[in-house]
């Protein structure tokens, strides 16, 4: 398995995608958390004042913006295969196709934690500076440092539900849209119409909320739960790509 | 097989010498025998077929299809397109499910070899992500079967890409790629190659060079090798045996000898005359059908022998008489034509692209 690992990971480096979608996520979250940082204490934007708790709770998960780039990386990494064709030497190498399911699940959940933790410092950086000249940086412990760690996990969760969508769908065009539809069009209507929001708890966007905690959320489950429920969506996505890479055939 | 230090994984011997061996890098043979992988013991490697069955919604692409390929030979594995040769070739290596029927290596069949890359390399289509580069690639599976890396370089070096492997692959030309295709079989210095249409794409030296390689890989090595083609003129000179396949049915099984002799009412006879119009008439009154082209008639279903008692029976000149050696090709049209489920549908049917593949 950890041969089947290091190869994900030889397939992941030597092409440049994932230079692409780590500069993306620095942009995203450094912008969002300038943006918040710039618009905090400002009456209409009704984000909390610099140096509150409530601001740096906010400030501290821009980190999250980045979860749909986690999701594309996942997702990339596992529809190349049927993109470009190497779905046949990949599974000649390995003809049980559950272990190469597998191990692209670790291997992206594995790489997905620098990914996590670049983004979580540019966070920090981001908002430390501007905060600190708006008056107040934002202190790197307790509760801060829970927002800031359950922030980066939702990163690697995001890139394990990636895995489990790209073998599910295997169209890699297909899968991005899909994905990107999905988490800002389809949940944010179930989340804002009151007779299907109390569903929207148990949505993988309302669980990434429930870890996140941001402000003025809905009815969501505690953060420990949230996390658990991502972490289901993403091995159910994954099982049943497994099952399918398995039964389909090659062609 | 043992751990890696039993199978004297590192750097080869030679490995100082192989890339400023110019004979080498231009892709000519060689051993490989003594790679990094370690010796290998020839003579296994038999591919049986059995029974095989698959089809695709109503289009039974491959039925009941049985033949065996020997250690140590080259298989021409014929058919015109949509014959069922691909949907063969990924039945035998286990990327499709079979409806019925099995294929085995040695007895296993291959998604339960224990090392698949060391038992059966094969080259199915030019698959590679375009922005890696030939020796990337080659990395990756160098990885994920635990090769060392050092075999990438190796590979491209014995198919003659060895000053393309840091280019992307993308930019790759058609013949180039066919060879990053052949490399990347070759990784796992296998006993058993399956390659598919390899030849597509090259250019007339490329395809005398893998001819040559094949011829040496079998010949030399022993390895059993089961190439698909639907160009015939292709692998005739490279073959020793031949499966032949039409809508998914064996046509024929046997060696290029066996094929090419009379003796399965596939051989024909040429001969020449200047009274070629009546030599016609005693011959197609003999039973024999004959046909005419370039002041030669060419005469199927009979012998030199016979053909000679008759015309000398009616008193005819012959100015020339011969086995026509036929080309495989001919031998492959006789035996598939008139066969309506052989033929190709006429253009403009539609065909479901699975059962192309």
């Amino acid at each position: 398995m950890i041969r089947l690992v290091r190869a994900e990971w030889t397939k992941l480096f030597t092409t440049k995608v994932w230079i692409g979608l780590l500069l993306g996520a620095c942009v995203l979250v450094g912008g969002f958390a300038a943006l918040l940082t710039g618009f905090a204490g400002n009456a209409d934007s009704g984000i909390p004042p610099v140096g509150t708790e409530g601001f740096e709770e906010i400030a501290l998960a821009q980190a999250t913006n980045a979860t749909v780039l986690a999701l594309i990386l996942g997702i990339i990494g596992m529809t190349q295969e049927y993109r470009h064709r190497t779905a046949t030497p990949t599974f000649l190498a390995e003809p049980r196709r559950w272990r190469v399911v597998v191990a692209k699940i670790i291997a992206y959940a594995l790489a997905a934690v620098p990914f996590a933790l670049v983004a979580l410092a540019v966070n920090v950086l981001v908002v430390s500076v501007y905060a600190g000249a708006r008056g107040a940086a934002p202190s790197l412990t307790g509760h801060n440092l829970e927002v800031l760690s359950s922030s980066g996990l939702a990163l690697v969760i995001y890139a394990l539900i990636g895995v489990g969508i790209g073998a599910l769908l295997r169209n890699q065009v297909g899968a991005i849209v899909g994905g990107l539809v999905y988490l800002f069009v389809v949940e944010p209507v179930i989340r804002s119409i009151p007779a299907t929001s109390g569903a929207y708890k148990w949505m993988p966007g309302g669980a990434l909320e429930a870890m996140t905690a941001t402000f003025q959320g809905p009815d969501l489950l505690g953060a420990w739960e949230g996390g658990l429920l991502l972490v289901g969506y993403g091995l159910l996505a994954a099982l049943l790509g497994t099952l399918l890479a398995v039964r389909r055939d090659v062609v | 097989m043992g751990g890696p230090g039993a199978l004297g994984w590192g750097e080869p011997p030679d490995a100082t010498t192989l890339f400023d061996d110019p004979i080498r890098r231009r892709g000519v043979p060689i051993p490989t025998a003594s790679t990094a992988l370690g010796s290998k013991t020839a003579g296994s490697g038999r591919l049986e077929v059995r029974g095989l069955s698959k089809s695709f919604g109503s289009v039974q692409a491959v039925s009941d299809l049985s033949f065996t390929v020997e250690p140590g030979s080259v298989t021409g594995f014929l058919g015109p397109n949509g014959a069922g040769k691909t949907t063969t070739l990924r039945m035998v290596l286990g990327l499709m499910h079979p409806d019925a029927g099995t294929a085995t290596f040695d007895g296993t069949p291959y998604a339960h070899l224990p090392a698949p890359l060391r038992t059966v390399g094969a080259v199915l289509e030019t698959a590679f992500h375009p922005a890696r580069s030939g020796r990337n690639h080659l990395r990756v599976y160098c990885r994920a079967a635990g090769f060392p890396l050092s075999r990438a370089d190796e590979v491209l070096v014995q198919v003659g890409l060895a000053e393309a492997g840091k280019r992307r692959a993308g930019g790759y030309s058609l013949g180039m790629r066919q060879r990053l295709a052949l490399a990347t079989a070759l990784l796992g210095d296998p006993a058993v190659l399956v390659l598919d249409e390899p030849a597509n794409g090259l250019d007339p030296e490329g395809i005398q060079w893998l001819r040559g390689f094949l011829r040496h890989l079998a010949h030399d090595q022993g390895r059993t090798i089961l190439v698909s083609s639907h160009l015939l003129s292709e692998v005739e000179q490279t073959v020793d045996r031949v499966v032949i396949v039409g809508a998914g049915r064996l046509v024929r099984e046997g060696s290029m000898e066996q094929l090419r002799s009379g003796a399965d009412g596939a051989g024909t006879v040429l001969v020449r005359s200047p009274e070629i119009a009546r030599l016609a008439e005693v011959l197609t009154s003999g039973g024999s059908s004959v046909s005419q082209a370039d002041g030669a008639l060419t005469v199927t279903g009979s012998t030199p022998a016979e053909v000679g008692h008759r015309a000398f029976t009616a008193g005819i000149e012959l100015h020339e008489l011969r086995p026509h050696t036929s080309g495989l090709e001919e031998i492959y049209f006789q035996l598939t034509s008139g066969r309506e489920q052989f033929a190709a549908p006429p253009a403009g049917t539609p065909v479901a692209p699975e059962a192309t593949r």
